[in-house]
């Protein structure tokens, strides 16, 4: 057998130089370019699986959907990063069920012309599953279309409280991520740990969509469940991507808190401590940063103070008892890209690896290639080893998966901060349980802090 | 505040001028400026980059910075060699040309620089904080603004005191006229793009050590140069002055008192305006 070299990185990369030469040459050169990668990787590294069956020879096809520029663009970059080395790695240990993964990745932008690549993706690609969706505000446009279409949908991100619950409380085909607020209960929870009696004026910047508006309202009803009596002094409401946040840092100066919460979690939120930090906001104030982790490689020392409640959500790269699987990971990550993965990669895999489990778990249980609605039974009751730890789906189709937040240090040999103190909660101690409401269960629940 | 406000507008000062320096002279609505903002904000990290490479000191990035914006503004040139097809035809002719250029910048943006934002800490801090009227903030900021009025006072008196600036105004007023005396409008057109471009590439290599660099930045401050140039007055160059304070001001106000109403605060405004005096303040005024 013919065997050769295919570097699926740097195809990709090629790829995204070639997206700026125009829409149809983009889509025509990607799709080009990431069909066959997977059935490359399995043909120069596992030549024993290959076999006349036609099951066995025809690839899974598996469409990605995910943001390659904008605010979102680092997100979702080192999602399809992560997926590429998923598909390579499961490829070299025999791909799913024996037949090799093919991706399929299409660029996730406005919801109107994500909604139409979902479906191009299904109708004419005619792939077994696709999965990413970041932004809430798409997914929610996207899932719907997936339940009309009976296509099976795993989403990376992208599911706030205001996101697809309340549109399709009891979804078939769409499997979603963990609760985005999760970070935000969790950080809240850290706030009131490692803060106590130094929370009394309170400011809040947050995005000026569902995800930022519900994190600061969790924020506030957990310091009034721990008793916490603070003033809120400031309310920002910057929209998502905004650059020039001057007028914003002057504002929340002005009102002089001891503690900021932000859940910026874009692009904007670099801009808003180097600009927050040039102004000297931070002196003698805390800070909860649940998402920050998502930008962790532009969260520049030189502008970080320390001892920040610093999220990495489902994902810490540095984490002191990481995986050999995290560890390969990262390594390969750190080494090829010279920057730390974010929690966005730990998604992709899981979303990935969720659905080989499911559909080994189904062809075991059959003996033959499984049918999709098996494959979506047995999805739920699979346990996986995802980056950042133990991780699975719900019955109702919500991921479990684990959270690392801490304390940041700058004392290390990066040029951002890492976790000074690394605390983990699972999702079944910081996300509603099936069927609840999550204002409800913020009223009563058993909180682990 | 007021200064997060002013800062906002010296940087959107710059990007309407080039607006309405190029309407009032040349008579095209350049949907285009918003790219030459961004071209100057990507080329400025780049410069600064090579700088600090180079061993060059952190109070040297500003005059890096305005240096590598008037650099990239000779990218004018070409582009206004491009316009010349249009100046004739429609204005529909203009506008579409134009929107395509910015299209078109933004691919070549994300081509060089890639899709993600792009950032520069080290020249926003190398500067430090100042004390005015009792409220700290940042060095730089203070630096853009004068870089601003410096700039706008230098362009006033180009085109009111030289006789460059006279050939210019006189162009813009009547090139046939101009023409006729001899005046070279294909050149006087040349350079006058060429400045507008320079004035939107130097706002954005200004902008960036505050900020970041993003494919949508030129798309985001497009709509706010309109939204001055409505309230100004198309063409006027007070009116750029004092439709980017306005903006840039009760942006400001509006960020403090009511957050969730910043954007709606500048287009009440813009509506004002064009119901009030759908000239603008300064509307009848030509650079």
């Amino acid at each position: 057998m013919q065997t050769f070299s295919l570097h699926i990185y740097d195809m990709s990369d090629l790829g995204r130089a070639l997206d700026s030469q125009g829409g149809n040459l983009m889509n025509i050169s990607r799709r080009t370019l990431m069909r066959g990668i997977g059935a490359a990787g399995l043909a120069a590294s596992a030549p024993g699986i290959f076999s006349p069956a036609i099951a066995q020879s025809t690839p899974v096809r598996v469409g990605i959907l995910a943001p390659r520029s904008g605010a979102m663009g680092t997100i979702g970059e080192c999602g399809i990063r992560a997926v590429q080395w998923a598909a390579e790695r499961m490829n070299k240990d025999g791909g799913i069920g024996g037949r090799p993964i093919e991706l399929v990745i299409e660029e996730e932008t406005s919801p109107k012309d994500t909604i139409e690549r979902f479906r191009r993706l299904v109708l004419q690609e005619k792939v077994d599953v696709v999965q990413g969706l970041i932004s809430t505000g798409v997914s929610m446009g996207v899932a719907p279309v997936a339940e009309e279409e009976g296509a099976l949908l795993i989403m990376w991100d992208g599911t706030t409280q205001d996101g697809v619950k309340e549109a399709m409380p009891n979804a078939r085909y769409v499997f979603r991520s963990t609760d985005n607020e999760c970070e935000a209960v969790m950080s809240s929870l850290l706030a009131v740990k490692y803060f106590p009696g130094k929370i009394t004026r309170i400011a809040g910047i947050n995005p000026d969509y569902s995800y930022g508006r519900n994190n600061w309202e969790a924020f506030r009803q957990i310091l009034k469940r721990a008793g916490v009596e603070a003033e809120m002094v400031a309310e920002q409401w910057p929209k998502v991507g905004t650059m020039d946040l001057t007028s914003h840092v002057a504002a929340l100066k002005a009102a002089k808190p001891d503690f900021i919460f932000s859940s910026m979690l874009f692009a904007d939120l670099p801009v808003f401590m180097k600009q927050g930090s040039a102004a000297g906001l931070f002196e003698g104030v805390n800070l909860a940063l649940p998402a920050a982790g998502w930008q962790i490689n532009q969260l520049k020392k030189s502008f970080m103070p320390e001892n920040i409640v610093f999220g990495h959500n489902t994902l810490y790269f540095a984490l002191p008892t990481a995986s050999p699987l995290q560890k390969a990971f990262v390594d390969d990550y750190m080494g090829r890209f010279k920057e730390a993965p974010n929690w966005e990669a730990d998604r992709a895999y899981f979303a990935l690896a969720a659905y080989k489990a499911g559909v080994e778990a189904a062809q075991k249980a059959t003996g033959r290639w499984p049918k999709l609605d098996e494959v979506i039974d047995a999805i739920p009751k699979q346990e996986i080893q995802s980056l950042g730890g133990p991780a699975r789906f719900r019955v109702d189709k919500i991921a479990e998966q684990t959270f690392y937040q801490g304390l940041s240090t700058n004392d290390n040999s990066f040029d951002f901060p890492t976790l000074k103190t690394v605390d983990s909660f699972t999702a079944d101690q910081l996300q509603k349980p099936p069927g609840m409401d999550f204002w409800e269960w913020l009223k009563t629940s058993k909180l682990p802090v | 505040m007021m200064l997060g406000g002013v800062f906002h507008a010296a940087v959107l000062f710059l990007v309407a001028a080039g607006l309405q320096l190029v309407f009032g002279v040349q008579k095209i609505v350049n949907l285009a400026c918003g790219s030459f903002y961004a071209l100057g904000a990507y080329f400025a990290i780049t410069s600064v980059s090579i700088a600090t490479s180079l061993g060059l000191p952190g109070v040297a990035f500003l005059p890096v910075l305005l240096l590598a914006g008037l650099a990239i503004g000779l990218v004018g040139l070409p582009v206004e060699r491009l316009l010349r097809t249009v100046y004739r035809r429609d204005e529909s002719h203009q506008l579409l040309l134009t929107f395509g250029l910015l299209l078109v910048f933004q691919d070549v943006l994300r081509f060089f620089w890639g899709a993600t934002p792009r950032t520069l800490d080290n020249a926003y801090l190398a500067y430090g904080t100042a004390e005015v009227l009792g409220v700290r903030v940042p060095t730089y900021n203070l630096l853009v603004i004068a870089a601003s009025i410096a700039i706008a006072v230098t362009l006033g008196l180009f085109l009111q005191r030289t006789r460059t600036g006279r050939i210019i105004r006189a162009t813009a007023e009547n090139r046939e006229m101009s023409e006729g005396l001899g005046v070279n409008s294909n050149r006087v057109f040349a350079a006058v793009f060429t400045v507008g471009c320079m004035l939107g590439t130097v706002g954005g290599a200004l902008v960036v050590p505050a900020s970041a660099a993003s494919l949508e930045m030129a798309v985001e401050l497009v709509v706010e140069a309109f939204a001055v140039v409505v309230i100004g007055g198309l063409g006027s160059m007070r009116g750029a002055i004092a439709g980017a304070l306005i903006v840039g001001l009760i942006r400001a106000v509006a960020i403090m008192v009511l957050p969730e109403a910043e954007i709606l605060s500048i287009y009440l405004v813009v509506i004002l305006a064009l119901i009030l005096r759908p000239a603008g303040l300064f509307g009848k005024a030509v650079a």
